[in-house]
């Protein structure tokens, strides 16, 4: 059998988005544990894998947060394809290789037909990772994104998420690098889903600047299976502070850039609706409206 | 123009240039010193020979032969100065024997090259682009009436290096550190240099036109790689430069984790250029396509053509 199970924060979002995809998912015999998330992501995800474990008949977990859209019909026959080779121990809709930290996509990223769902600037819907390239799944990737992520049972039965990774990000990392140094290996699947999100890929950014940091310290640069490398501290310091300069004022140039390419049409169009023949026209448009509401 | 301000006798502001590409000066830089100069103003415009640093230099050493020097104006080979009456502000400026070096864009509270992410103090100028269709965007003390409570001029740690002018003693005196490699940071150590020696830099009511590309570093690695110079170079001899708190252990994590977070920040921005033109191209194909729009043409047509 294979159960989904949600950590739920925001009941709404989870009826909206989570609960139809996992209801056109799941199987008939699937369990759903739907419950309500306690403190914080490890601590929900730990409780659900308690739970999960204690069934005998687990073929495999399903963890999808509320904002996670499933659509995709074949979810299950894809997981039981990836867990078809026994080393796998953890499928996610998305993740990457090369993964120096907890922005996972600074890596190269592997992704299945996933659509970002937004409300900004009217609303709309781009691919997944849209910024950069990306490579199709599946994939053997270091990371997947935790908000769709399928666990063997032996993950179930054997890992917990780190309760001490308090601040809500970079726990599944934390949990892939856990399971790769176990031997185990972690990939991406080509599921077909949408995530309702901002644009803005980080939330809370004061918060996730020491997420980073704790999960840096933790796994102190290494790699999974890796020792730790002798690090010479001030030549570190000294180039990330200017890399981080550079990021800086690259992140500036974007915003003048969106500025310099969107205002044009922007004004084009405001110039277009404030034009006399626009607003005389304006009580024909709501007649259509109406016309076409009553039709 | 002058008023009755009265030029001491014999002595003559020249201008600087070290030109890469001549129709780029000829188009920018040229226009603006023929505005700003006397008639009686020496123009170097000499070809580049190496880095900034060298070819600044080469400009010094010219400059430092002219006896009668009253100033020199270091202006990029794309940067165009706007005010016809630059020589008079500039001796405005330079009537405080203190001052060294004078600009229009200029910050304080700075701690690296990145002088930009300290608080700046004046930002008199344009950015004209051509990326996009082309474009200006305003820096925030272009227009006094716009400028918000902290735009003023005055002292500063540092200037932007597109436009400087330096007093005969720097140039008689300073030179730019070669040994910090082709282009970046030469105006932050060069300022570092003049305040090390006791002089002030200022930021003057000036303005001028940038002509250059939204990228503000379009190759980062010799970016990354002049940081890091200047910062070891005055780490410990200028308060603040190079300086962070914590070990360097703890300083390497935070700026890792900051760096990434820069990085999220910019993609953010990518997806938000994405939605925000598909957003305005739907509702201008939408308002193009209406009937409204289409059976008013004609009205349109004659009021746009001439009477």
């Amino acid at each position: 059998m294979i159960a989904f199970a949600s950590a739920i924060i925001d009941p709404a979002a989870y009826m909206r988005y989570a609960r139809p995809g996992i209801q056109a998912a799941a199987e008939p015999a699937a369990k759903v544990f739907a419950f309500e998330a306690i403190g914080t992501v490890c601590r929900s995800y730990n409780l659900l894998l308690d739970v999960a474990a204690a069934r005998d008949d687990l073929e495999a977990l399903v963890l999808v947060e509320e904002h996670v859209e499933l659509a995709e019909p074949a979810l299950c026959e894809k997981v039981r394809a990836a867990f078809s080779d026994p080393a796998v121990a953890v499928v996610g809709w998305m993740g990457a290789t090369g993964v120096r930290s907890i922005a996972w996509w600074e890596g190269r990223i592997s992704c299945g037909p996933v659509v970002q769902q937004y409300d900004e600037h009217g609303g709309g819907e781009l691919p997944a990772w849209s910024w950069t390239e990306v490579d199709s799944a599946p994939r053997e990737v270091d990371t997947v994104d935790g908000r769709l992520m399928a666990l063997s049972p032996w993950a179930v039965r054997n890992l917990r998420f780190d309760e001490e990774l308090s601040l809500g990000v970079g726990y599944d990392l934390d949990f892939c690098m856990r399971v790769r140094e176990a031997g185990r290996k972690v990939v991406t699947a080509d599921v077909r889903a949408i995530h309702h999100h901002k644009l803005d890929l980080v939330v809370g950014r004061e918060l996730w600047v020491e997420a980073h940091i704790r999960m840096a310290e933790k796994w102190d640069g290494r790699t999974a299976g890796a020792p730790p490398a002798e690090v010479d501290w001030k030549a570190r310091a000294r180039r990330a502070e200017a890399e981080r300069e550079a990021a800086r004022t690259l992140a500036y140039s974007s915003a003048t850039r969106v500025d310099a390419r969107v205002q044009p049409l922007e004004r084009e169009l405001a110039a277009m609706t404030a034009s006399r023949s626009w607003r005389a026209t304006a009580p024909l448009r709501r007649l259509n409206r109406l016309l076409r509401r009553r039709a | 123009m002058l008023g009755n301000y009265t030029r001491p006798p014999s002595t003559m502001i020249a201008f600087g240039t070290s030109i890469t590409r001549p129709e780029l000066f000829r188009r920018c830089a040229e226009p603006g010193i023929r505005r700003a100069a006397e008639r009686d103003s020496e123009v170097l415009a000499l070809p580049a020979v190496g880095s900034i640093f060298r070819s600044y230099n080469a400009l010094l050493d010219q400059a430092a032969a002219i006896a009668q020097l009253e100033a020199l104006v270091l202006v990029h080979q794309d940067t165009e100065i706007v005010d016809a009456d630059l020589c008079h502000k500039i001796r405005d400026a330079l009537a405080d024997p203190d001052v060294g070096l004078v600009g229009c864009v200029g910050a304080i509270g700075v701690r690296s090259i990145a002088w930009w992410e300290a608080s700046v103090t004046l930002a008199s100028f344009i950015n004209r682009y051509e990326e996009h269709g082309g474009g200006d965007l305003h820096s925030f003390s272009w227009a006094w009436d716009d400028a918000p409570p902290y735009a003023h001029t005055g002292e500063v740690e540092t200037l932007d290096g597109f436009l400087l002018v330096a007093s005969p003693w720097v140039v008689r005196n300073i030179r730019f550190d070669e040994s910090l490699g082709e282009f970046h940071g030469y105006d932050l150590d060069f300022c570092l240099q003049v305040r090390e020696a006791g002089r002030k830099v200022v930021t003057a009511d000036f303005r001028a036109i940038h002509h250059r590309p939204l990228e503000m570093i379009p190759d980062p690695e010799p970016w990354v790689a002049a940081h890091i110079a200047v910062a070891e170079k005055w780490d410990g001899r200028m308060p603040r430069i190079g300086t962070e708190p914590g070990s360097w252990r703890d300083r390497a994590m935070r700026a890792e984790a900051e760096c990434d977070l820069a990085w999220a920040i910019a993609h953010g921005k990518e997806l938000e250029l994405q939605a925000r033109t598909r957003a305005t191209e739907r509702a201008l194909a939408q308002t193009r396509g209406s009937v409204s729009w289409r059976i008013t043409a004609p009205f349109r047509r004659i009021a746009r053509s001439p009477a």
